[in-house]
């Protein structure tokens, strides 16, 4: 986070009518690794393609390493080839018509390097992917997560001073992704590159990345790290799109004019206390609390609860088993509230409960 | 580790903007420019003529009325034949093509992919070669057919293709390929589920057929339907073959008539004309109208492996219908002008037959037809050569540029489709002789029109090769710091090669069998191949024309089976 590599000021993008982009600013520092997470059609493809030079904003400022690339008050557009940046697509888009080598040496080739010197930096970045063996191969005849590995190789090879993925495993099958996400932030650290990634998978974001940006329709909801967007979220929106939560509505008591801890009374008269990361203003009616910071104690077993500030009698409605986890649907005054547990912590169908979460875990939303 | 990067891109941070003008913009503005003028240009030329009254032909007009369109309403009959045979041929090409897509994608047949190759031959046969061989196979009294039937004793002319219905029987046996591969097409890209849900909720097989089959091909079968008869609507070497000596005129034939007369009677040929393009226009405008609308399920861009029925031993009734359609459009048309051409005087009774290789001696050897030869080929190789890499560039920038006009490109190169081809050569023969450019008679001026009126075709075929190209393999190359110049050499051509070879050759032979511009454009030193198979049988040589035909289809032919081996050699590097 020393040096900004990538500033965006007031980022717009318009296609026809159509505002893909609206207003975004975001600035990602030196080595760090920033990801856009969000739905479908909420922009983070569009912004990732307008940091490269595919696609021309209608305003706004971007700067790369101190050069403004894109500014629609100088009306400056600096082409893709020339910002020093490069990406990792989607499809990949291994050219099927050369050799694997020569895929890798393409960046290289284009920036007329000796040949000694692009044969050792194929190379260098062959065996970062563990693609050496592969080199001379038609990069027709390679498998999908074969081709994830040489579209990174050709992308790190010249060494370009920011590099940017768009949903570069969504087209791996499971396994796979989990290994390559290992193997992308492994490598991610041990060059140091300034990287910007674009994912519509929440796990992946938190997973990978120094800091997450959720984007809905064209902005940003919230900007922070994995742990900060999971454990404080701002809006609805990204309580509900990250991770799993419940969302009760209500309204915060009057009173409280500072971030900390508040009252909210929840629709149906049930008092609660949440924690409030702004100033809140009174008007705020809903709060978070994540699925898995709520505990269950039927009355018999009535045992850990007893730190817990906030305590919700209920009845068990469905019982899902995950695996990993179990996940109960509890009738609950304050609404149906969704409860995952691990599965040593099994209870029927039926059965009347406590729930209690913690104030710090109950958050209140700003919008 | 950025040193490499920072080296090469980052001296590159000086001011650079979209907004002077980009090489793509410069390239679209002066392609814009050159071809809209090599397609409007004539057709202002033309409907001035058309518009001309004062009955001398100088431009611009000294008088100008509508009196031309008006006297049209005295041509009522000419074009009421242009109507009758195009429907009539329209019909009878659309159940050939439809009876053969049904039976190629939806059945087993033995010998299935070969017979989809095959079944494209009819295409590269010209109407003017189908037409020429059927008038010596099927002409009353001298035709083959009827020479047997006189030998086995019978009277009268067992079939006689100087009529409307034989007109339309050569084209039909052309354009049903046409039908073909369109209906296959929308037949390939509907997805079998669709079916298959049907079968599941209880339809049986013709059930389904009617109630989900019929319904979702429809609008393919429709769009070749609308398609093919506004290809008979220009269509020419049939109809004046087959035509002329039974007087049954259509719009085609009238206006090369009034071209012929003396004097010649341009402002009548010019409306005639207009009208023609007119109509054309309308219908081809409709049939875009129709594949737009008819985008519902059918086509998802995707094609899909028909499900094919097992159909016992009707299989092999369709199968020997297939054969038989190559038969009677292919092999038989050949094998006439083969036996033809090798003959004094054409006859089918084979022991009054004089063999002789003097026509062949005749066109490698007489001047005229020798330079004709030549020209073809030079004009075909040249015009292939120098127009691909041009409309490779053409369909890039209607596809992938985001240079402002990008969307008009298009509309300008595909127009001249929308204009019938004797059209467009009477349009060119008219703004041509009106110029001081002295082109006119030469070469350069065929080539000119040629590239004009295949524009539509070659990039129809590089189209469909660039839209499989995924878009971030060019992007990948500009940000990996490729010049667009660069991009398009190390990746797009590349990419390409396929679609370029292809269309290639399917510009070479459009080139080598055109007629329709050519032949008003021909000039005593500047003669092609089809224009002279036509004098020669003005000129009543059946057997000197069957030689030229033979000769031009053989040329074809050898490019055609290049482009066969080249397109399977790509599919199979795909597969």
């Amino acid at each position: 986070m020393s040096e900004a590599r990538i500033e965006i000021n007031d980022l717009v993008v318009r296609y026809g009518d159509v505002v893909a982009v609206d207003g975004v600013s975001l600035t990602v520092g030196q080595g760090e690794h920033v990801t856009l997470l969000g739905p479908s059609g909420c922009g983070k493809t569009t912004t990732l393609r307008a940091i490269a030079g595919l696609e021309e904003p209608s305003g706004g400022t971007i700067r790369i390493a101190g050069a403004t690339v894109y500014s629609a008050a100088e009306r400056r557009n600096v082409p893709a080839e020339k910002r020093g940046i490069s990406m990792v697509f989607q499809s990949y888009a291994v050219w099927p018509h050369m050799s694997v080598f020569d895929n890798v040496a393409y960046g290289l080739r284009v920036r007329n390097l000796p040949r000694d010197k692009v044969a050792t930096e194929v190379e260098r970045a062959l065996d970062l992917v563990q693609m050496r063996d592969f080199a001379t191969r038609s990069a027709a005849l390679l498998s999908g997560g074969q081709q994830q590995r040489v579209a990174l190789a050709r992308a790190i090879a010249f060494s370009p001073a920011v590099l940017l993925f768009d949903e570069p495993l969504s087209n791996l099958d499971a396994k796979l992704r989990a290994e390559m996400r290992v193997e992308l932030r492994d490598l991610q650290r041990r060059l140091g590159v300034t990287s910007v990634y674009v994912t519509h998978d929440q796990e992946e974001a938190l997973a990978i990345s120094d800091r997450v940006v959720v984007m809905n329709v064209g902005g940003i909801e919230q900007i922070g790290t994995p742990e900060n967007i999971y454990n404080r979220p701002k809006t609805r929106f990204v309580a509900d799109f990250v991770g799993s939560a419940n969302l009760i509505a209500g309204r915060v008591r009057g009173g409280a004019s500072r971030p900390g801890v508040v009252g909210f009374d929840a629709t149906g008269g049930m008092g609660l206390e949440a924690l409030a990361g702004h100033a809140p203003t009174g008007r705020e009616d809903w709060v978070a609390v994540r699925t898995a910071y709520i505990d269950i104690a039927t009355d018999a077993s009535n045992g850990r609860a007893g730190g817990m500030t906030n305590k919700i009698g209920g009845t068990i409605r469905q019982r899902l088993f995950h695996g990993d986890f179990i996940q109960y649907i509890v009738d609950s005054p304050v609404g149906q509230l969704t409860v995952r547990r691990p599965p040593t912590e099994l209870f029927d169908e039926g059965a009347a409960v406590t729930l209690s979460f913690a104030r710090e875990h109950c958050v209140l939303l700003e919008g | 580790m950025t040193d490499i990067a920072r080296n090469r891109s980052l001296s590159a941070h000086s001011p650079e903007s979209r907004w002077l003008p980009s090489s793509q913009g410069i390239v679209t503005g002066a392609i814009l420019l050159f071809c809209g003028g090599l397609v409007a240009y004539p057709l202002v030329y033309l409907v001035a003529e058309s518009l001309n009254t004062s009955g001398e032909d100088v431009f611009p007009p000294a008088a100008i009325g509508l009196s031309n369109y008006a006297d049209l309403i005295d041509d009522w009959h000419v074009l009421a034949n242009t109507a009758f045979v195009a429907c009539l041929a329209t019909v009878m090409a659309i159940v050939i093509g439809f009876l053969a897509a049904w039976t190629l994608t939806r059945t087993k047949l033995p010998g299935r992919p070969q017979l989809e190759r095959l079944m494209e031959l009819p295409y590269y046969m010209t109407p003017l070669v189908g037409a020429l061989a059927w008038s010596i196979l099927a002409a009353p009294r001298t035709g083959f057919v009827n020479q047997v039937w006189h030998g086995l004793g019978g009277g009268g002319d067992l079939v006689d293709i100087y009529s409307p219905f034989g007109i339309a029987w050569v084209m039909a046996l052309f354009e049903g390929t046409v039908a073909f591969v369109m209906i296959s097409a929308a037949m390939k890209s509907m997805d079998p589920a669709l079916e298959e849900s049907a079968r599941v909720m209880g339809a049986g097989k013709w059930r389904t057929m009617l109630t989900v089959t019929l319904p979702l091909v429809m609008p393919g079968v429709l769009g070749a339907a609308v398609f093919v008869f506004a290809e008979m609507l220009g269509s020419f070497a049939a109809a004046f073959v087959l035509g002329l000596p039974a007087r049954y005129v259509v719009i085609t034939t009238a206006i090369w008539q009034a071209v012929q007369s003396f004097p010649p009677d341009y402002p009548r040929a010019s409306a005639l004309g207009i009208a023609l393009f007119a109509v054309m226009f309308a219908t081809l405008g409709f049939y875009r109208l129709i594949i737009r609308r008819g985008n519902f399920a059918t086509i998802t861009g995707k094609a899909f492996r028909p499900r094919t029925m097992a159909m016992g031993r009707l299989a092999w009734v369709l199968f020997a219908a297939c054969v038989a359609y190559i038969v009677v459009a292919v092999v038989l048309p050949v094998a006439t002008l083969l036996l033809t051409s090798c003959q004094r005087f054409a006859t089918v009774i084979l022991s009054q037959s004089q063999f002789t290789l003097a026509n062949y001696q005749t066109a490698f050897g007489f001047g005229a037809v020798r330079s004709a030869l030549t020209n073809s080929l030079v004009l075909g190789v040249g015009v292939a050569t120098v127009g691909v890499p041009v409309m490779t560039v053409l369909v890039w920038i209607i596809y992938r540029s985001r240079a402002p006009g990008h969307g008009l490109v298009e509309y300008v190169v595909m127009f001249p489709q929308a204009v019938p081809r004797m059209v467009f050569g009477l349009a060119l023969l008219w703004a041509w002789l009106n110029i001081p450019i002295p082109i006119y008679g030469t070469l350069w001026l065929l080539a000119l029109a040629y590239f004009t009126v295949l524009l539509p075709l070659g990039m129809r075929t590089l189209a469909g090769v660039v839209l499989q190209i995924d878009k971030s393999l060019e992007e990948c190359a500009r940000v990996c710091g490729a010049s667009w110049f660069y991009q398009l050499r190390t990746v797009t051509m590349p990419l390409l090669r396929p679609g370029i070879v292809a269309a290639w050759l399917l510009v070479f032979i459009a080139s080598v069998r055109e007629l329709g511009v050519s032949i008003f454009l021909v000039g005593p030193n500047a003669k092609v191949i089809a224009p002279s198979i036509v004098s020669a049988w003005l000129s009543s040589s059946s057997e000197l024309s069957a030689a030229l035909a033979l000769i031009q289809t053989v040329a074809i032919f050898i490019a055609v089976i290049v482009l066969f081996r080249a397109t399977r050699r790509y599919s199979q590097e795909r597969a």
